[in-house]
């Protein structure tokens, strides 16, 4: 029941919306499809889910190549991300619809809409139409319906997307188990990176209409392709500087503040190339005034948020920086203070294309908060 | 299921190509216009040749014979003259009158409302039958109107009978008609506008006279210009109000387009000339709703937006 | 708006009040006189006082007319009759012809749908003539003439036009995600358009049906070329009334309002699309 897409190409009215674009899904994972709006993420979808065929690719599911093959004999389950219930139905004739199109029994129909709604907590409002649903059971309708015919493939377009704030955090604590439940292969849309890291196996994240980066949350977060994926991934975001590597007696460095920050050995190539250090606020930290490499700034203003502390301190060429550190420890919250950087979490881009300048030794392993 | 729809396609009843599925979906719909296009090129053939149906013998191609003949037929000048007449004097009532009772309903209540609906009915009641009616009230003998008439000192006023008034009654009965047709659409789109102009307007004392010839009006522009092209489109080509009432007569004082391709057609049995008359309103009327469907479909795409 | 004036108050009132006199003092007098022999009828002045009768309907309804001079048989109800039968069959085919095609042009853009469209739509506008009288001599041929077949067929000239268009917008109106959703969910294109589009599309099907209907039950024109007596529906029916010797005032304008109450009847059910059906979809009441 994998799902791989090879070389898929789509436009509309000339504008081209897929541009060359392959993935591969294993069975059982869940793939989490992440872009800004506009980067043919739900048109990836459409898809694959045979409602619209593509100009040039292929798409096969399970080595089947879905070619001419329709949207009813594909064995998929899709949410949409305005819904899209059938508003002349019940939540339960939706949730049942694609237990009728197997011709399953009566019994059988209406225990699987039940056990469903029980495990969604919508037993309640079966009954009702979807105009007198709360945004909030419409969704858990929506995704009942797209799990109720126990599909091999699950396309969630961005469920969470309207709905509100405390039932999106519900849903991102429930869903991940949910989904792990129907042994399905899961492809889920979203622009938000934490569903993204909560929610995937792997990352892929698409723009423009091809396949930027494919990895793990880790990978993405730790080794991000280029400068926008890099933006994209973490929050607050990572703090980009220009500079440009030397050589010296340690090894090749850039200077931060005119203080040295090393760079791995095989970046010795990049010396007096233009580049972009990436510096993940939490691989920044405040450190005493005589540390080594300890570099002066102004803190300028402190935000605590629920789990961590986020800094915005000024360096002395003005440079605006962000740190954060786990909420609780201590730290300066005004005034002058010293920051010193993690070096080997320093990422190194190439400031033209934005691409990442891989240093071979670092080793990509931990997990990510 | 799963394993079932992957491993061997369903079992399915007949099941058609995508790529064929919207002719044969349309293919009705096809045939209808094949069925429209055939007669309307048959016309067309029948308008180059001298064709009488009394004289099927010396039926023959005369090619541009009976429109050159229309140059110097005092008849054809007469029908042109009277339909552009009938065109313009019951659109052009129709409209004040339409835009002018949309005004006085503009504003949405219970009374406005009801009496909007009740202005339909003469819209829904057939024109043959509407002349009908204006004929039971219009008779010498015993109408209703023809009194009224000799108590403002018209006596012996003979309406559609009277080569003087026959144009004047049966305009009446289109006015009758028709003025609802226009009503309800300006009203529908008067009830459309945005309020804020209105609004900012009244808040600094704008004169209403000017509000109406400079707001109103033009915003009301797209609404009129349909209204008024359909009017125009349907009123040049009227023939039940007409035919119902007069049959084209007395004499040829109303020998619109249509009542006279019809009188060509049943009575003088001259199908040349009737197929050419019918051609030259087709053009009139082509080139009319080419540029009535551009605005239409501009109304169109906006009443969806607002879906 | 500024402050109402009490003149622009009675100059308002006393327009409105000619407007509705107007429009409705036809239909009023045409309806009294249908209560009416023809003595008080012919009396001169013309009055509203009479002593009101149901003889003009009964004669209409039983087929004899009690003329001045002899007793005559006269078809209304067969002329009513072939309105009813003329105009719901027209629709009827008009709508299974129609809506489809209008799910065609609404959901699958395929090439020429737009040329077709417009080719009916072009043609609501073009003199009916043109096409009726080559069909008179076709019909002839092939044996068409003077059959309910014909037409029907001529029929669709006008409701064929308004269905497709009318009912193309409902189905524009769906989104596309929820027949989507519905294939996804297993349905094939044929559940998917009989569960799903044409229930959401229900209300303007209704709606452009029944005003299908008006405007094939006022129609006069096809008929006239196209019908004789015994095909003939009211419009066309009740004019032979006029001419025809010894029949009463009275039992014309009873005919007329028999014949105009359907269309005033399902004019008031379906008022809420009467805007739309008129200008064809452009604008929305």
């Amino acid at each position: 029941m994998s799902l791989v897409l090879k070389d898929i190409r789509k436009s509309f009215k000339g504008d081209l919306v897929l541009d060359g674009l392959s993935l591969e899904v294993p069975t059982g994972k869940t793939l989490v499809l992440f872009g800004p709006s506009g980067a043919g993420k739900t048109v990836l979808l459409r898809l694959i889910a045979g409602v619209i065929e593509p100009d040039e690719g292929e798409i096969s599911i399970s080595g089947r190549n879905m070619s001419g093959v329709e949207p009813e004999d594909r064995g998929i389950g899709m949410a949409f991300q305005n819904f899209a219930l059938f508003p002349h139905m019940s939540a339960h004739d939706n949730i049942a619809s694609p237990l009728t199109a197997q011709k399953q029994t009566k019994s059988t129909i209406q225990s699987g809409v039940q056990s469903l709604a029980r495990l969604l907590k919508i037993e309640h409002v079966l009954g009702h139409k979807p105009k007198e649903l709360s945004n909030g059971q419409k969704q858990r309708t929506a995704l009942a319906r797209a799990l109720a015919g126990k599909p091999d493939v699950l396309l969630l377009d961005d469920p969470l997307r309207n709905v509100d704030a405390k039932l999106r955090f519900e849903m991102r604590l429930e869903l991940p188990r949910l989904i792990k439940d129907q042994q399905a292969t899961v492809i889920y849309v979203t622009q938000d990176y934490k569903e993204a890291m909560a929610f995937g196996d792997e990352i892929a994240v698409i723009n423009g209409g091809q396949v930027q980066q494919v990895g793990s949350p880790a990978q993405i977060y730790l080794s991000p392709a280029n400068t926008d994926i890099a933006r994209l991934f973490g929050d607050p975001v990572i703090n980009l500087l220009d500079v440009t590597p030397k050589a010296g007696a340690s090894g090749p460095h850039v200077l931060v503040s005119d203080q040295i920050v090393p760079l791995p050995e095989n970046h010795l190539g990049d010396v007096d190339r233009a580049c972009v250090l990436g510096l993940r606020p939490e691989a920044l930290r405040f450190v005493g005034a005589d540390s080594q490499g300890a570099i002066p700034v102004t803190v300028e203003t402190e935000a605590p948020l629920n789990e961590k502390t986020v800094t915005l301190a000024v360096t002395a060429r003005g440079r605006e920086i962000m740190l954060s550190r786990p909420a609780g420890t201590p730290g300066p919250s005004t005034g002058p203070a010293h920051i010193g950087i993690n070096a080997r979490a320093a990422l190194l881009f190439d400031r033209a294309t934005g691409a990442l300048i891989p240093a071979q030794d670092t080793k990509i392993e931990g997990k990510v908060a | 299921m799963s394993t079932q729809t992957l491993d061997a396609p369903p079992a399915r009843k007949f099941k058609i190509s995508k790529r064929f599925l919207p002719y044969v979906l349309s293919l009705p719909a096809l045939l209808v216009c094949i069925g429209i296009l055939i007669p309307f090129f048959t016309a067309v053939a029948y308008s180059l040749q001298r064709y009488r149906l009394s004289q099927p013998w010396a039926r023959k191609y005369n090619w541009g014979e009976n429109y050159l003949n229309f140059m110097t037929d005092p008849a054809f000048w007469n029908t042109l003259k009277v339909s552009l007449t009938y065109a313009f004097l019951t659109v052009g009532v129709e409209l004040l009158l339409g835009l002018g009772i949309a005004l006085l309903l503009q504003k949405r209540s219970r009374f406005n409302n009801f009496v909007s609906i009740m202005l339909l009915m003469p819209l829904m009641t057939a024109p043959a039958l509407a002349s009908l009616m204006w004929k039971l009230m219009t008779n010498p003998g015993f109408g209703v109107l023809s009194y009224w008439a000799t108590l403002i000192g018209i006596e012996d006023m003979k309406w559609a009978s009277d080569p003087s008034t026959a144009m004047l009654t049966v305009v009446i009965v289109d006015v009758w008609v028709y003025t609802p047709f226009i009503m309800i659409l300006l009203l529908a789109g008067l009830r459309s506008l945005p309020r804020q102009p209105f609004e900012a307007a009244e808040l600094d004392g704008v004169p209403r006279l000017f509000v109406f010839w400079k707001i109103t009006l033009p915003m009301l522009t797209p609404f009129l210009l349909t209204a008024v092209l359909f009017r125009v489109i349907e009123s040049i080509q009227q023939f039940d109000i007409i035919y119902a009432m007069t049959q084209g007569g007395p004499g040829d004082k109303l020998t619109v387009f249509q009542v006279e391709a019809y009188l060509n057609f049943f009575q003088s049995t001259n199908v040349g000339r009737s197929a050419a008359l019918l051609m030259i309103l087709w053009a009139i009327t082509y080139i009319l709703s080419t540029i009535f469907i551009k605005n239409w479909l501009r109304l169109r795409e906006r009443a969806r937006g607002d879906a | 708006m500024q402050s109402v004036s009490t003149l622009e108050r009675i100059l308002r009132g006393t327009a409105i009040s000619l407007v509705i006199f107007f429009f409705m003092f036809p239909i009023f007098w045409i309806f009294l006189m249908s209560f009416q022999t023809n003595e008080t009828i012919l009396r001169v002045p013309p009055s509203m006082v009479f002593e009101p009768t149901l003889t003009n309907y009964r004669s209409l309804i039983s087929g004899t007319l009690e003329g001045s001079t002899a007793t005559l048989e006269i078809r209304f109800m067969s002329n009513l009759y072939n309105s009813l039968f003329l105009s719901v069959t027209s629709v009827t085919v008009g709508l299974l012809l129609g809506v489809p095609a209008a799910y065609a042009f609404a959901k699958l853009k395929f090439r020429g749908s737009e040329d077709i469209a417009f080719t009916l739509l072009s043609f609501r506008f073009a003199p009916p003539l043109l096409v009726l009288l080559p069909l008179t001599i076709y019909f002839q041929k092939i044996g068409l003439a003077d059959t309910y077949l014909g037409l029907i067929w001529v029929y669709q000239l006008i409701v064929l036009p308004l269905i497709l268009w009318i009912v193309r917008g409902y189905f524009e109106d769906i989104p596309s995600d929820i027949e989507y959703a519905h294939r996804i969910a297993g349905h094939g294109f044929w559940s998917t358009f009989t569960k799903i589009a044409l229930p959401l599309a229900g209300p303007g099907i209704a709606a452009a049906g029944l005003l299908a209907f008006i405007f094939a039950w006022n129609n006069f024109i096809f008929a006239l070329v196209l019908a004789s007596a015994d095909k003939q529906p009211v419009t066309v029916g009740a004019l032979a009334f006029i001419t025809a010797s010894g029949i009463n005032y009275g039992q014309i304008a009873a005919g007329i309002m028999l014949s105009i109450a359907p269309t005033f009847a399902l004019a008031l059910y379906a008022q809420r699309y009467l805007v739309e059906g008129l200008s064809l979809g452009a604008v929305k009441g």
